[in-house]
Formats: structure tokens, sequence, C-alpha cells
């Protein structure tokens, strides 16, 4: 059980430069623990930079990051201890098959014997065990989050960051991502995912964040971020959309 | 559309990057005018003229086995994926990008090189020169198509699992024959150098016996040559026109080949090659002396090494290329150097394993954030690799002294010791020093696609190998001198690197993701310069 007192994760003045480019700018959040949490916003609005932080796979420029208390900068090794990371667009060992890859990943942490019933369980629930030949090369884009889901959730994290868990996957993977990640959730678990389903995170989150030029525009519980519309509504609004003009030669 | 692409194509020679291909211009330009001054010393007997033929015919060969030497690359500027998606049929991009093919450094050095049958024919007088200027044209034109098609061919057969096993046996010939090629040499000219006699046979030098000037004349990268001669020697029409006609007819063909399988790539989807898969999903391995964590690494290296096809073709051309090396010297009168293809397995073993991190790319990721998983990965990689390279090495030297009861086996034995521990120690380091960023491993189905080039790394290691695998040869003295300081030069380079490559990793691990994500290795060098 997770100490209630404690945030999931604390980011305090997040600052991430590239070069000139000020990608997110003095962002602070902090994320209770064992809840959907969501953060939104346009593309290029820093949120995947924002969770690469969250995750130390990126150097902040300034400000600090707490992952259940553990700052990421001086203790990094016990703050990643308590992440479950599913990032979009980045390699996994490519020529191992499902199997091979989540014994990798306990081997590689140190896992006990338990991590077979939990890898078994895993690659039943999320469909994978009946490709059991396939590389992971040869994965299609849904197979590859499921089995990025494994094993970001293997290893039994507090903490869960996805990036982008639903994008580009069908109906049915989405459905069964969804189901397992509110048994862990129920179970004491605590969700971070960006994502551009303001359906899903409206239908699950309990709180959001709407991140836009690096910064937080607003925060709180999606009830009251959404404030009586839809949150696809609030977002549009609170990000506001040019009007398009008519295309005259698409009469 | 011809104008077009070319537009394109000197577009992405302007902002791509120069370095390689200004080494390559000056390199060809000096070679070019060494063989132009030859050419106008045959004039004064100073050289014969069947050198010319030689030089024609190593040009005609870098152009024919350039791109089977380098399978990791696809030679095209003008990537088929940009045409693939335009309504335009396959054809008509290919007939268009097939003239954009002349547009290079190829090309222009290789002009350079065949001006020279101008210099040959310009004693025949103003009908001579003109015949050899037409004869540089159709020669060229050759060339560029023959070598044009044997890169497509290439890349076209890098797709298949056969075509890669093709691929690393060509490696390894043309590996073998510039490492080991000199051996047939040396031992025609001391051939008694193992019982230390060094008393040198000096060969008849000047004039290449005349057989030989003309089957390189008979063969198509001396076509040129002939007719250029021939119109300098007034020998008529038909000796002069035939030549030319040959080249042009058989560049045509050549062109036509070339147009047909871009044709071809054009019209359909890359094609998937089929990864080699386990039978059954692997099992664990358990290793002695090794904690869970590097013997999970140590089942993914392995798996990894007979599954990638980038790093299958390398795997395949570093052990045919020392087996290639033996059966070279096996047939000389030099069988007591045999036992030093051991430390040259161990050399060739950590130049093909320069660039790991980088055909891994973004799967770096996962190392980053598994508390202590650093460590492990980097003992895991090198475990792995005194397994794939190391102890056979070493291994291969003890059998080949045995075998041949040679007096240079206990340095072998000890250079191959050492060796394979700057291989094993420095191939990781090396790796994350200098990545050469291509594809990322997730997008690298075959690997005639863009894997990075590691020339860079590989030219780094090499000298440190090799001066590892001579000093305990060159220190002398007893075999278990040579044997302790072996041991003892181990001990101290896989005692201090790995600490040294786990810690930069640790500095640099997420700069060096960065440049894996955006393909872009300069994103490492500036955290270098910023650490510094």
């Amino acid at each position: 059980m997770q100490d209630p007192w404690i945030s999931a994760i604390e980011v305090a003045d997040l600052t991430q430069r590239f070069g000139a480019v000020l990608a997110v700018d003095r962002l602070s959040l902090s994320i209770p623990p064992g809840m959907f949490y969501g953060i939104v916003g346009p593309n290029g609005a820093g949120k995947t930079t924002t969770l690469m932080a969250m995750c130390g796979l990126r150097e902040p420029t300034s400000g600090s990051i707490k992952i259940a208390g553990h700052d990421l900068r001086t203790d990094r090794e016990a703050a990643l201890a308590q992440l479950g990371i599913m990032m979009d667009g980045l390699s996994l060992p490519e020529r191992l098959t499902a199997t091979e890859i989540l014994r990798y990943s306990a081997g590689l942490r140190g896992l006990d014997d338990g991590w077979r019933a939990r890898a078994g369980d895993l690659l039943e629930i999320l469909g994978l065990d009946a490709v059991p030949r396939t590389l992971i090369v040869e994965y299609s884009t849904g197979m590859r989050k499921k089995i990025n889901l494994a094993l970001a959730m293997l290893h039994r994290p507090r903490v869960l960051v996805l990036d982008e868990p639903f994008e580009a996957i069908d109906p049915v993977s989405a459905h069964s991502i969804e189901q397992v990640l509110r048994q862990y959730v129920d179970g004491g678990g605590t969700v971070v995912l960006s994502s551009h389903i303001m359906d899903f995170v409206e239908r699950n989150c309990r709180r959001v964040a709407v991140v836009a030029g690096g910064r937080v525009l607003v925060e709180g519980p999606v009830e009251e971020v959404a404030a009586g519309s839809t949150l696809n509504e609030r977002f549009v609004e609170l990000v506001g959309a040019d009007p398009v003009r008519p295309l005259e030669w698409l009469a | 559309m011809i104008r077009t692409l070319f537009a394109l194509k000197l577009r992405l020679f302007r902002n791509g990057p120069h370095n390689e291909r200004a080494f390559s211009l000056v390199t060809g330009l000096v070679l070019a005018a060494l063989v132009i001054a030859g050419a106008s010393l045959t004039a004064d007997g100073v050289i014969h003229e069947g050198w010319i033929a030689v030089a024609f015919t190593v040009w005609g060969g870098m152009w024919l086995f350039g791109p089977l030497a380098q399978p990791r690359h696809d030679p095209s500027v003008i990537s088929r994926e940009w045409l693939r998606g335009y309504p335009l049929g396959s054809w008509r991009p290919a007939w268009a990008l097939s003239w954009t093919e002349l547009l290079g450094v190829g090309p222009l050095i290789t002009l350079a090189c065949l001006s020279s049958l101008v210099v040959l024919a310009a004693p025949g007088g103003m009908a001579a020169v003109a015949a050899a200027v037409a004869a540089v044209v159709a020669q060229l034109y050759l060339l560029i198509w023959a070598g044009k098609t044997v890169a497509a061919l290439a890349a076209w057969l890098l797709q298949t699992r056969a075509g890669m096993t093709l691929a690393a046996v060509q490696t390894a010939i043309m590996l073998a024959l510039s490492f080991a090629g000199w051996v047939l040499v040396a031992a025609w000219l001391l051939p008694r150098l193992g019982e230390g006699d060094t008393a040198l046979v000096i060969p008849r030098a000047g004039q290449l016996p005349e057989p030989v000037i003309d089957v390189l004349a008979a063969w198509p990268t001396g076509w040129g040559y002939g007719a250029a001669l021939a119109a300098r020697d007034g020998a008529g029409t038909g000796p002069v026109l035939l030549p030319l006609a040959a080249l042009l007819a058989l560049g045509a063909l050549s062109q036509l080949c070339w147009i047909a399988l871009t044709a071809r790539a054009l019209s359909r989807p890359p094609r998937r090659a089929s990864s080699r898969r386990p039978s059954v999903p692997g099992r664990g391995l358990s290793l002695p002396f090794a904690t869970p964590q590097v013997a999970a690494v140590v089942s993914r290296e392995l798996a990894t090494w007979l599954r990638d096809p980038a790093r299958g073709v390398e795997l395949r051309s570093a052990w045919l290329t020392p087996l290639l090396m033996a059966l070279i010297i096996a047939f000389t009168d030099w069988s007591w150097a045999l036992p030093l293809v051991g430390p040259a397995a161990a050399v060739f073993g950590a130049m093909v394993a320069i660039n790991t991190y980088a055909l891994d790319g973004t799967a770096l990721w996962q190392l980053l954030t598994t508390p202590g998983a650093l460590k492990a990965d980097v003992h895991g990689r090198m475990a792995a690799w005194a397994l794939l390279f190391g102890l056979p090495s070493i291994a291969l030297a003890a059998v080949l002294w045995a075998a041949t009861g040679s007096p240079l086996g206990g340095a072998a034995v000890g250079g191959a010791i050492a060796a394979a521990a700057a291989g094993c120690a420095g191939a990781p380091l090396l790796a994350l020093v200098m990545p050469a960023v291509g594809t990322d491993a997730r997008d690298r189905i075959y690997p005639g696609q863009q894997a990075g080039d590691p020339t860079g790394g590989q030219m780094t290691i090499f000298p440190v190998a090799l001066l590892a695998a001579i000093l305990p040869g060159v220190i002398g003295g007893p075999w278990w001198v040579t044997a302790l300081v072996a041991v003892l030069l181990a001990a101290a380079v896989l005692g201090m690197t790995p600490a040294i490559t786990v810690r930069l990793l640790q500095q640099r691990g997420t700069h060096l993701l960065d440049a894996m994500a955006s393909r872009d290795a300069a994103a490492l060098r500036s955290s270098a310069r910023a650490e510094s």
C-alpha cells in the first residue's frame, strides 16, 4: 500500500531547453498516488518531453522530479525502481520473442521466480501468447504497445508512466489494455499517461493536466477542468483553435 | 522529371554531409593523377604500358566489388521511398533516376583516371586522340553501369537470408585478400623465412608478361585501353570500333538491368527478410560466475548476434575472414605463420563489434531506466563477445600452434589472449564513444538499410587490438614469459576499461539515446564537449 501523503510523482519547476527552443517552461505537477492521471495537450506541447524527464530519460535543464519521494537526480536508482515505463516510438531488444524479452527484463531487474506467473498472465490477457515465435521487430504497432505494457508491469511498479498508450491501436487491443490498467489502479497503483484520446481520459482519469507551450494551462479533477463541457470541447477552448477558412479548390 | 531529380540530388549533395565525399574526391583525384602520370611516362619507356592496363583493371574492380565490400550501405542518394507514392508508374522514375546516378564523386574521379587513355593515344596524332576520347566515354559508361547494377543486385540480395550469407562471404574474401593476400607475394620473395633464412628471391620486374597484358585487355575493364592503343598504333577501324561498340552495348545492357531492378524496387514495398526465429522460445542462460543480470544480457546478446541481419553479416564475415586467411597461408610455404590467424580473428571480432549500441538503437531506454542495468549491460556485452570471438580466437591460435608446431605459436597464443582482451573491453567502450548512428533497430529489417557506417570506430580499434596482439611477441623470451605478459596485459585491460565504459554510459546515456532517436550523433558530441 502506498503512503497517501507522498506524491506518486512530484515535478517542480521543470524546464527543458533544446538550444534556443524552450520545450518545457517551469512546469510543476503533483500527482497523488493510486489514480489515473492524464496529461493532454496539442502536438509539441511538451508532454513527451515531460514524461521522458519523469522517467530519467532526459536530463532537465532545471527543476526537480521526485518519484514516490525519491529524487531522480540524487537518488536515481531508488526512484527508477518505483517506475514502469512505456514510451512511444522507441525500440526494444528487437530480436527477442515476447517470452524472451520478459525473461530478459526479469533477469535484468533480478526478479524472483514470481515473474513467470505474472508474465504468463500478461501474455495471455494481452493476446501475445498466440505468437510465441514472433520476434519483436515483426510486431504490429498494437502488439508493440502490448509488449511494452507487459514489460512496464512485470516488476509490479508503484507508478506507471505511459506515453500515448492508445495511439494507433485497434479498439479491441485498447479495451484489453484499459482493463489491465483499471485493475492496476484498483490495486493501488498510479498511472500517469499522455493521450490525445479525450474520451479515454474523461472516462478513466480522476485528474488531468492540460499542457500547451511547455506550461500547465489548467490542472485538477476532470469534471472541474471540463467545466460543464466535454473534455474535448474544453481542451479546444483552452488551447485555442484557429478558424479554418473555406478552401475553394476543395469545392 | 530528369531535371527535377538532378536538382534534388544537387541539393542533397549541397545540404548533406561532405566529409566522406570530400575525402573520396581528393583520394580519387590523387590516384587518378598517378595513373595519368604513369601513362605519360610510358611514351619514354620509363613504365611499360601494361601497368596502365593493370591500373584500369584495379579501378574497374573497385566499381564492381566496392559495393559488395560494404554490404551495410544503401548507395542511393535519392531514396526509393520518396518516389514510391507518386502515380508515375515505376519505369519512368527509374529511367529518370538512372541519369542522376551519373552525378557523383565516383564518375568524376573515374573520368579523371580514364583520361590517361588520351595521354596513351596522344603519340598517334589527332585521330588517335579522338578515338581515345570516345574510348574514355564508352569505358566510363560501362564502369558506371556495371558498378551500379552490381550495387543494385547486392541491395536486392541483401533482403534475403541467402544474400546476407553471400554478402558476408564476399566481404570476407575482400578482407582476407587485403590482409593475407600479401603473404602470397611475401612467401614467394622470402620462401625460407620460417627457418630464419632471410635470403630474398628477387623477381624480374619492369615489364609484365605479354599474356598477362592480353588477358587484362580482353576483360571489359581493358576494352577502352585496347581501343586507344589500336588507334595510336593505326591498327585500322575494326580494332578501334569493335571494343567501343562492345563497351556501349554492355553498358546499355547494364543500365537496362539497373532500371529494371530499380523499377521493381519502386513498384513494391521493401521486402521483409524473415529473421531467424527460435524453434522454441529460448531458455534462460545460466553462466558460472555471472549475476542473473549479466546472464540476461548475455542471452540477449547471443540471440541478437545470431538473429539481427546487420550483426549476422558482421559475425559471419568476422569468422570467415580469418579462416580464408588461414587457407591462403596454407597454400604457401609460410605454414609457420598459421597460428597468427588466431590473434587476427580476435582483431576482426573487435572490429565487427564496434557499433553494437548504435545497432541496438533506442532500446537503450530500457537500460537507462532499470536500476543497475548499465553495469550489467557492459559486462554482459563483454561476456557475449568473449564467447563468440575471444575464447574461440585463443583456441584457434592454440590448435594451429599444435598442428604446425610453429616457433611463433607461443607468441600467437599470447597475442590472441591480449587482442581478445583489448577487443572484449574496447569494443563496448568505442561503441559508446564513437557510435555510427543509422536506422533505428525497430525499422531495420535487412542489412542493406542504413545501419550506420562504423568505419571510424573500426579504424580506431584495429591498431589498438593489433598493438595488443603484437606486444607479447615483441617482448619475447620463452613462451611462458610471452604468456605471462599477455595475461597481465589482459588483466589490466579487463580490469580498468569496463569501469570507464560504465561511467561514460551513466554520464552520456541519455545523450546517446537522444542521438539515436534523432539519428544525429551531433547530440552526443555536444554533450561530450559540455562535459569537458
